[in-house]
């Protein structure tokens, strides 16, 4: 009974306090950033992107939260940029492709100099590795390790194995997501 | 900072009241301005206070404000954070402001993804303006991957989406024609479209996509004019285009004609006037094939639209000088328009009728503009001011007519632009027409009597020295210029001193009168009227003749910046045992106190090439250490250059001439995207051995699109020869590069050669040209003693103004007393010409041209004189 007057009120709350969360979408090119993005605004996966030529703005609504997305594209020139879109967001979701050895360590690289920015500090960071589907993709463990996840203290740092193939462990990322909007923190 | 800005503007305020209220954007601080732009950042977004930034931010960047390129590009990634607000107009700003910040900010292909997305999406009022935006921040590398969506947009359904793409496509060809070559297929296709905008966009890019290949351009001139286009705007510019292909080509087709001549038939009254305005400017037209457009003309003449009328008697007007009987039909309709409601129309009118008018309705037609000119502002004023200049011009006995009008027109109160344009017309009057000298003379002396712009009564003043002093009765202009140094200020004073010292410097019987005036000044208030008075006193009692020639009659003629160089260096060389001697010092060919001739608006005249600035090259070869002993810079040449301008690399040569060498520059530049060039040197070489260069400085690296130089300092050969011919070739060694990055592909490289064309050096760029006020006194101080004499055919020309002109330039002499100009039907004439040759040496000629009547051969007859025989066989020795 009581969790049913908690769910009410909290229907009623939702009317009044819209959540708004602002995230940024980094990683290494084709990496999946730009299908998450259009899987979690409309579940449709899409296969053979054209690479981002800069950044993709979005706006998904999630319940009663709008999330803001800057997907910036993860060619090397851009790289230089994503600081830029990364600061004052409540998130920076930081993604690698699970599957790809030989970039693993490049994808390192480019989390730990981004993270070393002073503008950075303290904001939240969810590591996924993408594209668990395909043989001989990293699970959460060994991605953990070998991206060197657990040397990064200052800051609150989260790791997921998803496939946006097909559809796993999306759903535990969005959660992550909203739980980290404007009103949990 | 702030508040003293805000100090500032206030007083601009108070200033500029009415202009400043109204104007929210006035007195905009640009810092300020960066500051607010932070509020992009902030979210939400407020899209009426952002479009309010923006707009501010738009202001100053048009108002031509400098902004730093960190500065520019944190407001670009601000900029960039406005994509997220779906606001239609705050989006639209932004597109603007990603155009105007993407030449001065780094890293603007960000937003291509973003803008891509806005050009194919479903929201129409964003499309067009982010495809000007996107083709504003892509560059030639980039441009493939937006090239599938630029195609779909050419061929767009929507008019202004397949404009846009089509304008945006056109600016691109200037820095990536390859790639929109590619696109001829649906450029091609969106001619055929049915709106009119994009018909006329899709042709003028089709046009310039094949604008270098003749046969193609012809052929689209000729599909078009068959199957008509829809557009009025695209006929017209299909007539453009077809004008130009007939003005280059004498042979073209004559189906061309035929269609500029039947869009006269045309129901647009736009294409109308195109076709008329083609054909009156074609080159080479006859009078028949001139009369429907004439026809056209007139019937617009009679428009109840202003504009139509202006464009008519606009056109009729331009005509008017090449074929002024055509225009004479049209007489009467322009008579009507004398007293048309707008004077713009009536004031073209009247010139149009000043130029066409035979020389029997002058009168008449100066009587009509007498009752009409005190209606019309000044600026119409100064154009019938230059109708009657250019109408002396060929009539020029009506003087007596024309000559009281402006006295007239003078006399009437006006400002000082309109002054000045009579005063340039009655001095141009007398200069071109010896007849008109005396009477032009007298009016001008009646208007610095009562003149309150001191500049117009210096310049009369200095006229008056220069032309009085050769009338037949020099002493009745002495009154009028010593009323000037009783009654004016200090300035016109001065002038008027020298202005008498002149008088006494020519006219020998009245020297006695003048040192009696002179002596009077000796007492004036201000000093440089005295110091004027006392020099020129002292001079005209002591000088010898030829002393008072050079330096009463002739000006100092040398560079300002020249002579202050030469006396800088002169202090500091701390030996003052020698004297400071003047001949060390660069001379210009424009003597100091020149006045800039006003080209009248009307007469067509061609703007002659400016001759090459020293001061710069001065500037730049002083700054580079192996030069320094060389001593000052005595002659530049013009940039000529030694390449094909499509050529891979191009060289330009401007040849610097020093006391005793030739320092030659070749501005190298590199034009191909995909190499480096490195170690880049150009050798000389002389077949006769003479010249051999004694230091060459290569450029280190030269990298795609820079132009850099390259010098060789030659030594003049012991030979004593001035002149020769060099084969250059250009040496270099090639990195290749990544066309995109610049960055090299590797660190190979390999040896390559460009052969140039042959570098000449020739008499010429040992002498500097420049003009004497007085020829004969200084030829006369001259001995005959080193005077060489040649007489030639010339068989290169066929006129003697060409012949005198192809004189002037072989030599490097230029011509004195306006002695270059032949009057017309004349079988001989006598130029005289002066220079200075390398080392400060006067050289003086007189070339006497004739023409024979029979056979229209054309012989010159040259005296040369200078003090030293050595540079009289110099200069010779360019001739024969």
């Amino acid at each position: 009974m009581l969790a049913m007057v908690n769910r009410v009120l909290d229907w009623i709350r939702s009317l009044f306090w819209k959540e708004e969360m602002e995230l940024t979408l980094v990683g290494l090119q084709n990496s999946g950033k730009t299908t998450f993005v259009n899987v979690i605004a409309s579940g449709q996966f899409t296969e053979d992107m054209i690479p981002t030529v800069g950044f993709n703005m979005r706006k998904i609504t999630k319940g009663n939260v709008t999330i803001k997305l800057w997907d910036i594209g993860g060619q090397p020139r851009f790289r230089s940029m994503w600081e830029r879109y990364c600061r004052g967001v409540n998130a920076i979701v930081f993604m690698v492709d699970a599957a790809d050895e030989e970039k693993l360590e490049a994808s390192r690289n480019e989390l730990m100099q981004l993270l070393d920015k002073a503008q950075l500090d303290a904001i939240p960071v969810l590591v996924l590795g993408n594209k668990k589907d395909l043989p001989g993709a990293l699970d959460e463990r060994q991605l953990i390790e070998r991206m060197n996840l657990a040397a990064i203290q200052n800051r609150e740092i989260c790791c997921y194995s998803i496939s946006c193939k097909e559809k796993e462990n999306i759903d535990i990322t969005l959660q992550w997501l909203i739980d980290h909007s404007k009103g949990q923190r | 900072m702030s508040s003293g800005g805000k100090g500032k503007a206030a007083m601009k305020r108070d200033k500029k009241d009415e202009e400043a209220s109204g104007n929210i954007y006035a007195n905009l601080d640009k810092t300020s301005v960066l500051q607010e732009a932070r509020a992009f950042n902030e979210t939400p977004i407020n899209a009426r206070k952002c479009s309010l930034i923006l707009t501010k931010l738009l202001y100053i960047i048009s108002q031509g404000e400098q902004i730093g390129r960190t500065e520019a590009t944190e407001a670009f990634f601000a900029v960039t954070k406005l994509w997220q607000s779906k606001d239609a107009n705050l989006r639209r700003l932004v597109y603007i402001v990603v155009k105007d910040l993407s030449t001065i900010s780094d890293d603007v292909i960000i937003v291509t993804s973003s803008l891509t997305k806005d050009m194919t999406g479903r929201e129409d009022i964003y499309r067009p303006a982010a495809i000007r935006a996107l083709c504003r921040i892509t560059d030639t590398g980039m441009l493939q991957t937006i090239e599938r969506y630029m195609k779909q947009a050419i061929v767009d359904r929507n008019g202004a989406v397949a404009s846009a793409a089509l304008v945006s496509s056109t600016h691109l060809m200037k820095k990536s024609a390859e790639v929109v070559r590619r696109w001829a297929n649906e450029v091609q296709e969106s001619v055929s479209s049915d709106n009119h905008m994009v018909q006329y966009h899709a042709l003028g890019l089709l046009y310039h996509i094949r604008v270098n290949d003749r046969l193609a351009v012809n052929k689209l001139v000729q599909k078009f004019s068959k199957n008509s286009l829809k557009s009025p705007y695209a006929i017209c510019y299909l007539i453009r285009i077809a004008a130009r292909l007939l003005e280059e080509d004498d042979q073209a087709d004559s189906a061309i004609f035929t269609f500029i001549e039947s869009c006269l038939r045309h129901k647009s009254e736009m294409v109308v006037y195109e076709a008329a305005s083609a054909i009156v400017s074609l080159p080479n037209i006859t009078a028949s094939e001139l009369s429907p457009a004439i026809t056209v003309l007139q019937l617009f003449c009679s428009s109840p639209k202003a504009a139509l009328r202006f464009a008519a008697v606009r056109t009729l007007n331009k005509v008017s000088i090449k074929h002024p009987n055509s225009v004479m039909s049209c007489n009467v309709d322009l008579e009507k328009l004398i007293s048309d409601s707008n004077r713009s129309i009536a004031t073209l009118a009247i010139t149009t009728l000043l130029k066409t008018g035979r020389e029997c309705t002058v009168e008449k037609l100066m009587t009509q503009i007498s009752g009409f000119v005190n209606e019309i502002s000044d600026e119409f004023k100064i154009v019938v001011v230059d109708a009657i200049r250019s109408l002396c011009g060929r009539y020029p006995k009506k003087h007596t007519v024309m000559l009281p009008f402006l006295a007239k027109m003078l006399r009437n109160d006006g400002s000082y632009d309109y002054k000045k344009a009579i005063v340039d017309t009655v001095i141009a009057i007398i200069e071109e027409n010896p007849e008109a000298k005396g009477t032009g003379l007298a009016y001008l002396c009646e208007f610095i009597e009562d003149c309150e712009h001191e500049t117009l009564s210096t310049r009369v003043l200095h006229l008056l020295g220069r032309e009085a002093p050769r009338t037949n009765n020099p002493s009745s202009y002495i009154r009028y210029i010593y009323n000037r140094v009783i009654l004016e200020k200090s300035k016109v004073r001065a002038a008027a001193v020298t202005a008498l010292a002149k008088f006494g410097a020519q006219c020998v019987d009245l020297r006695e009168s003048i040192k009696v005036l002179l002596k009077r000044c000796l007492l004036d208030s201000d000093d440089e009227v005295r110091d004027r008075a006392t020099f020129y006193l002292n001079m005209l009692t002591t000088a010898p003749p030829t002393v008072i020639s050079n330096f009463l009659l002739d000006g100092l003629q040398v560079s300002p910046s020249g002579l202050e160089r030469a006396v800088l260096e002169y202090l500091r060389g701390n030996s003052f045992a020698s004297p400071f001697d003047l001949k060390v010092v660069p001379v210009t060919s424009q003597p100091l106190s020149q006045p800039q001739k006003r080209v009248p608006t009307i007469d067509e005249a061609l703007e002659a090439p400016k001759p090459a600035k020293k001061e710069p090259y001065a500037e730049k070869l002083a700054a580079i250490p192996d030069f320094a002993a060389l001593g000052p810079l005595f002659k530049s040449s013009p940039r000529t250059a030694l390449t094909e301008s499509v050529a891979e690399y191009t060289v330009h040569l401007i040849k610097h001439t020093f006391a005793n060498s030739v320092v030659l520059e070749f501005d190298c530049k590199n034009t191909l995207n995909d190499q480096l060039l490195l170690d880049v040197s150009i050798e000389v070489e002389d077949p006769e051995q003479e010249w051999t260069p004694r230091l060459s400085i290569p450029i280190q690296k030269l990298p795609y699109g820079e132009a850099q130089s390259s010098y060789i300092v030659l030594d003049f050969p012991d030979s004593g020869s001035i002149s020769g011919t060099l084969a250059a070739t250009l040496k270099f060694k090639v990195m290749d590069v990544d066309p995109t990055t610049g960055e090299p592909d590797s660190e190979d490289t390999y040896d390559d050669t460009y052969v140039l064309e042959e570098v000449d050096i020739a008499v010429s760029d040992s002498v500097q040209g420049f003009s004497k006020t007085s020829f004969n006194p200084a030829w006369d101080a001259l001995t005959d003693e080193t005077e060489r004499e040649e007489t030639f055919q010339l068989s290169s020309v066929s006129s003697i103004p060409e012949a005198v002109k192809k004189i002037s330039e072989i030599l490097g002499l230029a011509p004195c007393e306006r002695s270059d100009r032949v009057p017309e039907g004349k079988t001989q004439h006598t130029t005289f010409l002066s220079g200075i040759f390398r080392g400060g040496f006067e050289v003086l000629a007189k070339a006497t041209v004739a023409i024979d009547p029979h056979d229209n051969s054309i012989n010159m007859n040259i005296l040369i004189r200078s003090a030293e025989q050595v540079v009289v066989d110099l200069v010779v020795s360019a001739i024969v």
